[in-house]
């Protein structure tokens, strides 16, 4: 069942970064959110490479390469455009990450349905 | 040949503060100028991607840059450059080790190797019936252990043709197959060590050719757990395990790494010497591994009935 669920606050996350978060309470987290350039972007945190059972940054929050360029997957070096969430380098290529509808509130929240 | 097994992987990445934050995590000792070391003196050489003194990289942009292989003797180096000579350039460094390429693209070094002797005992176990046992009065486990990596163990490689990377390891490095995953690649171990593998290939559609983990033996299956448990509680992420693999029999414990490969914890391989028949089985789940366990938040049943009862 989809249901409207608040993340943060725009003002939480920093240009350039990302954020994961455990929605659900899982003990880990299923999603994170990108700020670039004021835009934010989610994903759920499940790299194609495996049909979405590994999920991808090597320490919490660490989904970006160095220049903030790509979001990657540290088990194989997968780069995946913030934008789109297409993979265009490492296994997975030409593959996508499952994208989650997110809309932010005139008050600045960062609201995602999952 | 008397090939022992890798002494050194060079890497060439471009966050070399988060690599050495993560390796010095993992248990490796920073000897500077970016070399990290395990007991034994094995180790990796994490440099910027741009360091000329790095071979170049594949062309899917992989991190690892060169297999360094430790050699029993002087004599090996000589038989390896004379074999390899007959079909390709072999370059002798100011250091006295050899460089070439393996017909795969991969960059490799082979160095009399610099690897220390270690006397250690494995972890002991007691169990009924058996004598060697852990002396009375000795503990088995301490909460805050920082079990170290001992010693480099293998290296596994994404490869387009596992067919022609084991011909070459085979035919030209004198490597013997110990098992194989149908259809997916062989584990070897060169002729100088009885270790069950120290290379395992992956095959793959070629533009995934490069690293896929590398791991350093541990001294026992509580080593792997409690140095894969401090990963944890370091805010590291476990990509598989822990759990125990059925070809080689090693516990293993993977993390994903800023190396954008896996890095793994081992204990207890295998040993095997000429006798030993490889086995073949179909690649997956249930082939690569005995059990495999999940990670939880350490959680205790303790007290009376629920509250309000
Ligand atoms: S699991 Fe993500 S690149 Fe392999
Ligand atoms: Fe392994």
């Amino acid at each position: 069942m989809e249901a409207r669920r608040v993340l943060c606050h725009l003002d939480d996350l920093e240009d350039d970064s990302t954020r994961g978060f455990d929605p659900d309470g899982q003990g880990r987290d299923t999603l994170f959110v990108v700020r670039k350039r004021g835009r934010v972007f989610a994903y759920r945190d499940e790299c194609p490479h495996y049909r979405g059972t590994t999920t991808l940054p090597w320490r919490k929050d660490g989904y970006l390469d160095s220049s903030a360029e790509f979001i990657v997957c540290a088990a194989h070096g997968a780069k995946f455009e913030i934008e789109t969430g297409l993979c265009v380098h490492g296994p997975c290529l030409g593959e996508s990450l499952p994208t989650v509808s997110l809309s932010i509130s005139q008050d600045g929240k960062v609201i995602v349905e999952c | 040949m008397n090939i022992i097994g890798p002494d050194l992987l060079v890497f060439g990445v471009d966050n070399v503060d988060d690599c050495t934050l993560f390796v010095t995590d993992y248990g490796l000792e920073g000897r500077g100028n970016g070399r990290f070391e395990a007991l034994d003196g094995t180790g990796l050489l994490i440099l910027p991607k741009g360091d000329p003194s790095l071979p170049s990289a594949l062309d899917t942009g992989t991190t690892l840059r060169k297999t360094i292989y430790g050699c029993g003797d002087a004599q090996t180096l000589d038989a390896i450059e004379a074999e390899l000579k007959k079909d390709r350039e072999v370059k002798r460094l100011e250091d006295g080790s050899l460089e070439t390429v393996d017909d795969l693209g991969f960059t490799l070094g082979f160095q009399v190797s610099t690897r220390r002797a270690l006397a250690l005992p494995a972890e002991m176990v007691n169990a009924p019936g058996a004598s060697a046992k852990r002396p009375v009065n000795s503990i088995g486990i301490e909460k805050d252990a920082r079990p170290r990596p001992r010693s480099l163990s293998h290296v596994v490689y994404f490869v387009p043709d596992y067919a022609r990377a084991e011909a070459f390891y085979r035919d030209r490095l004198g490597f013997i197959t110990t098992d194989r995953f149908h259809n997916t690649g062989p584990f070897m171990r060169p002729a100088g060590t009885d270790d069950h593998h120290t290379l395992f290939f992956i095959q793959t559609p070629p533009h995934m050719k490069g690293i896929e983990h590398f791991t350093f033996h541990m001294g026992g299956p509580s080593d792997v757990m409690q140095a894969g448990t401090n990963m944890v509680n370091k805010g590291y992420q476990s990509f598989w395990g822990p759990g125990r693999h059925l070809f080689g029999s090693n516990w293993f414990w993977y993390f994903k790494s800023p190396f954008g490969c896996n890095m793994e914890f081992d204990a207890d391989m295998d040993l095997h010497d000429d006798s030993w028949v490889a086995r073949e089985a179909p690649p997956g789940a249930d082939t690569s591994q005995a059990f495999l366990l999940q990670y939880r938040e350490k959680w205790a049943p303790m007290g009376g009935p629920p509250p309000g009862k």
